[in-house]
């Protein structure tokens, strides 16, 4: 996964991070973080098909795009607030809290998503 | 009252005494003062040689009105040329001063031809003296035909370009939107699926345990989340705006109690453990 650089240095560093983070980060984060990437592959692709090839079914690229946009976001909060190292900062946002929270702008995402799938 | 004075006007019709003309006479001058003719006008006919103008060239018209028997001049009313033209059914009413006398003189200017005088056509105008008096019978006497130099074209207004239909509107539209080739179709479908295959690999590797996810009290949260996506699924199928909303309340209620029960079990646990 990491990628290869010329210098030793800068490989040594990229190597030991992606070690830290493999090492200290819980299953259930890697989990969301997995989510999270492929939300971003799945945008990029869609936008590169909509500037190389055609918009035709506008509609349908702004439900992909912005499902995978908006669902990057949720995802993201719901990553920040479940982490058990911010816990100082949600102290009143229990992560059950934050799943609910999750769930709803979810459901909410995509009933307008379908809306836009036409 | 009314009707005595009708049958008084009537009695005075039928005794009405008879206009006529004493010596008319028409007379064409150039500008240069010379005449160029010079007729006595008969009542009877119409002069059979029209009168021609040219250019600034003047017309007089002389008489005397006189009742028919007398030697006296009336002066009438009303008193009248009209220059009709038969071919375009214009005409112009030109009014005459006359005398005390009955003395009348019309002078028509081609210099500066009076308003009344209609347009002109290839046909000639034909001159009318009319005359109206309360004390007489109408007289209405054809003078001659009358041959004026072409008018000029009638103004053009300057919004007349406007009053005109303008060219059909043709609509453009923008060319109709294609599909780009199979082929290139079918590779950016497998691009953009292709996240799926990374993101079904990185779960595969760090998918944590749910040992709760069948359990009684999370299951229907599960269910129900999962029956949302279902309804959504089905909306862009087949339902309409309204239902899907009744449906999504239904199920929204469903999922309230399901998800409040589900979460506070997991924070029980969650809470119990530490």
């Amino acid at each position: 996964m990491a990628p290869k650089s010329s210098s030793p240095a800068a490989s040594n560093v990229v190597h030991s991070l992606w070690k830290a983070y493999s090492d200290q980060t819980s299953d259930r984060l890697k989990f969301i973080d997995a989510f999270l990437v492929f939300l971003m592959l799945s945008g990029v692709a869609q936008f590169l098909y909509c500037i190389l090839i055609t918009d035709y079914p506008f509609n349908a690229f702004l439900a992909g795009f912005s499902s995978n946009v908006g669902q990057f976001v949720l995802t993201a909060s719901l990553r920040s607030q479940v982490n058990p190292e911010n816990k100082n900062e949600f102290k009143e946002v229990s992560p059950e809290r934050a799943f609910a929270d999750f769930a709803l702008g979810s459901i909410v995402l995509h009933f307008f998503v379908y809306n836009f799938l036409g | 009252m009314l009707s005595l004075h009708i049958v008084a006007l009537l009695i005075a019709g039928a005794q009405a005494a008879v206009l006529t003309l004493q010596s008319p006479r028409f007379t064409v001058t150039s500008s240069t003062g010379a005449q160029l003719r010079s007729e006595p006008i008969s009542l009877a006919r119409p002069a059979s040689i029209p009168v021609t103008l040219e250019k600034d060239d003047v017309l007089k018209v002389t008489f005397q009105v006189i009742e028919k028997g007398a030697s006296k001049g009336v002066q009438p009313h009303q008193t009248f040329l009209r220059f009709y033209d038969k071919k375009s059914g214009e005409e112009g009413i030109q009014p005459i001063r006359v005398t005390n006398g009955g003395k009348a003189k019309f002078e028509l200017n081609m210099a500066k031809p009076p308003l009344s005088l209609p347009p002109t056509s290839d046909a000639p105008l034909q001159v009318t003296l009319l005359i109206g008096s309360p004390l007489h019978s109408p007289l209405s006497v054809a003078l001659f035909d009358l041959v004026v130099p072409a008018s000029q074209p009638a103004p053009v207004h300057p919004d007349e370009a406007s009053f005109h239909p303008l060219p059909e509107i043709h609509h453009t539209f923008r060319p109709e939107q294609k599909l780009p080739p199979k082929p290139i179709s079918a590779i950016f479908s497998v691009l953009v699926l292709s996240p799926w295959v990374v993101l079904l690999g990185l779960w595969a590797q760090t998918a944590p345990r749910v040992p709760h996810l069948l359990s009684p009290s999370i299951l229907p949260f599960i269910g129900t989340l999962g029956a949302f996506q279902g309804l959504l699924v089905w909306y862009w199928a087949d339902l309409k705006l309204g239902q899907v909303l009744t449906y999504g309340a239904v199920l929204g209620l469903v999922t309230i109690f399901t998800g409040k029960q589900a979460l506070s079990k997991i924070g029980d646990q969650r809470v119990g453990r530490k």
